[in-house]
């Protein structure tokens, strides 16, 4: 059996402002950005798709989702009108299962998560909506434990990597999670949404400028500082935890778009391997 | 005012998903063999209490509801469900169904808006309940025959500070007495919180086993019975006085605001509390404490 090989890789956003058709001039180019990457994973015609998601939270370790067929209708609990998400996903349960038993293997705490009902958090959902439309392809998500840190979450990236390889499956992994995560706490008009704070800007483009070089490796070295002072959605785990799925590859990463969502800073980013 | 609403009560009502486990209700899915009864027993004497009082309403504050722009009031007039706890899907798997005061709603949203905050009504009728609330209105109410509103926990305690926040729960609760008395409401406050919130991360093989059940350090344990003795006492002042303090050493969930939100609604009293029951779950303090005002009103 030839062994399993991450072929796309990727960091989305997950607000569901961006499933909304709510012109703004910022999710507007998010929403294009989300397409392309659609686009470019559709070509790919993975077998997997493996996603990461700060806003599927746990606290009793790191979580795996091997329910082979949730299906249901999602509503955020904070812009609950921004749209219903009614969700049917093929998951790919043998490969969750694993990929736990090697986060277990490796030292960290995991459970599978396979009930008729679990709420799917608007991460997963935003990101599938726009990489998945037609539910092609089986999924694996796995949780963000909050007490997790960027050693655990590498630990818990290069689990993903070896049950991918173990699998045999061509996978593209995604990322979601937002940058600086400063929201706006007043109703604001879509069409005048900014960055919260131009500090915070700068620190995300300074990020994504080293993504789009390669530095993966000094990426990670600032993340903790850039966490800190940018307020980074979940301390920028998620990059730690695609940074183990990659082994922290030195590719560059093309942004396909960037900027605000009520505040925050979102980005699409597309590491071709 | 004779025909002016009234707070009957507040209860400090902790939401562990464990305690609707160990009490095998119909509505929850997976069985058990028990376990927690000293809090179970707790809320069985506030419903009692709360079934002599015929209330027309029961608010909760739940910390498991976080919103992010401003104050939000469910205001969908019926809302049920399945709740499947997103952190303990292995003991909470629950069929909700509620009656939600709709008109209460409109009345704290614009009392909320008067007081300067961002308020907002949920009217998505596909809007999935929070554990949070399910569990405390489970526990204080478990024939859901009584009308209820939900309120979400506005996170200005975590993204700003403490103080702004709580700046922002004293406004709440001043907002939601006044929309209770121009409703009419004879109403019972819940405020769905856990004490000290420092906890294991690993569960035990028998989840219900209390052998296993110990409160996760002693400082904690200590917090837990300082602030319950203010309470005790009637020592509301100095409770307020030392929350905060509370809430950073012990990582207390009443920073989340459903305490102070359901203190400042009663008028910060200063009559006793009543402490039905303390225990642990997975080394979290929590305590059933109920403010009786019935006869303060009388
Ligand atoms: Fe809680």
């Amino acid at each position: 059996m030839p062994q399993g090989s991450i072929i796309g890789a990727y960091i989305a956003p997950g607000l569901p402002h961006l499933a909304s058709d709510i012109a703004a001039v910022s999710w507007d180019a998010l929403r294009r950005g989300f397409h392309q990457a659609g686009e470019h994973i559709h070509a790919l015609q993975p077998d997997v798709l493996v996603l990461y998601s700060t806003q599927w939270i746990s606290v009793l370790g790191h979580s795996f989702q091997t329910h082979p067929n949730p299906q249901g209708l999602h509503v955020d609990e904070n812009w609950y009108e921004m749209g219903d998400f009614p969700f049917d996903l093929r998951v790919d349960a043998d490969l969750g299962t694993r990929a736990a038993a090697i986060a277990a293997s490796l030292g960290l705490a995991t459970k599978t998560v396979n009930y008729h009902g679990f709420p799917i958090d608007t991460g997963t959902l935003v990101a599938l909506r726009f990489v998945n439309p037609a539910n092609q392809f089986p999924v694996a998500v796995v949780s963000c434990n909050i007490y997790a840190g960027q050693e655990d979450s590498l630990t818990l990236g290069k689990a993903v990597r070896q049950a991918i390889a173990e699998s045999s499956k061509r996978a593209v992994v995604i990322s979601c999670t937002g940058l600086s995560a400063r929201f706006f706490t007043d109703e604001i008009a879509p069409y005048n949404d900014r960055l919260s704070q131009t500090e915070d800007d700068a620190w995300n483009r300074r990020i994504l400028g080293l993504i789009e070089q390669g530095r993966n490796a000094e990426v990670l070295a600032m993340s903790g500082d850039y966490a800190r002072t940018a307020a980074v959605d979940m301390g920028f785990k998620a990059f730690a935890w695609l940074m183990g799925t990659l082994d922290t590859p030195s590719s560059p990463g093309a942004v396909l778009a960037y900027g605000p969502v009520w505040g925050t800073g979102a980005a699409v980013v597309e590491y071709q391997l | 005012m004779a025909d002016s609403g009234q707070i009957l009560a507040g209860f400090l009502a902790p939401h562990p998903p464990h305690l609707v486990y160990g009490e095998n209700p119909v509505r929850n899915e997976p069985r058990s063999t028990g376990g927690w009864e000293m809090l179970r027993w707790a809320y069985e004497k506030c419903r009692a209490k709360i079934k002599a009082w015929k209330p027309d309403v029961i608010l909760v504050h739940s910390p498991h509801w976080m919103t992010i722009v401003g104050h939000h009031f469910l205001r969908v007039p019926h809302l049920a469900g399945l709740s499947v706890d997103p952190i303990f899907p292995h003991i909470f798997r629950y069929q909700y169904d509620m009656n939600v005061d709709v008109e209460l709603a409109d009345a704290c949203f614009e009392e909320t808006q008067k007081e300067g905050l961002v308020a907002k009504k949920m009217t998505n009728p596909h809007f999935r309940v929070d554990y949070g609330t399910i569990v405390s209105l489970h526990m204080l109410n478990p024939e859901w025959d009584i009308p209820i509103l939900g309120i979400s926990a506005n996170n200005s305690p975590y993204f700003y500070s403490t103080e702004i926040g709580q700046e922002q729960m004293v406004k709440l609760g001043r907002a939601t007495a006044r929309a209770i008395a121009k409703t009419g409401r004879r109403a019972v406050l819940a405020a769905s919180n856990t004490l000290s919130h420092l906890h294991y991360d690993r569960e035990p093989e028998l989840i219900e086993d209390m052998n296993k059940e110990v409160i996760f350090n002693n400082s904690q344990y200590q917090w837990d019975m300082r602030v319950l003795e203010l309470m005790r006492s009637g020592h509301t002042e100095q409770l307020m006085a030392i929350m905060p303090e509370f809430m950073e050493k012990a990582a207390a969930e009443v920073k989340s605001g459903g305490l102070t939100w359901m203190l400042a609604a009663m008028g910060f009293p200063t009559t006793p509390a009543q402490v039905h029951g303390y225990w642990t779950v997975i080394g979290t303090g929590n305590a059933v404490v109920e403010w009786d005002l019935t006869h303060k009103a009388a």
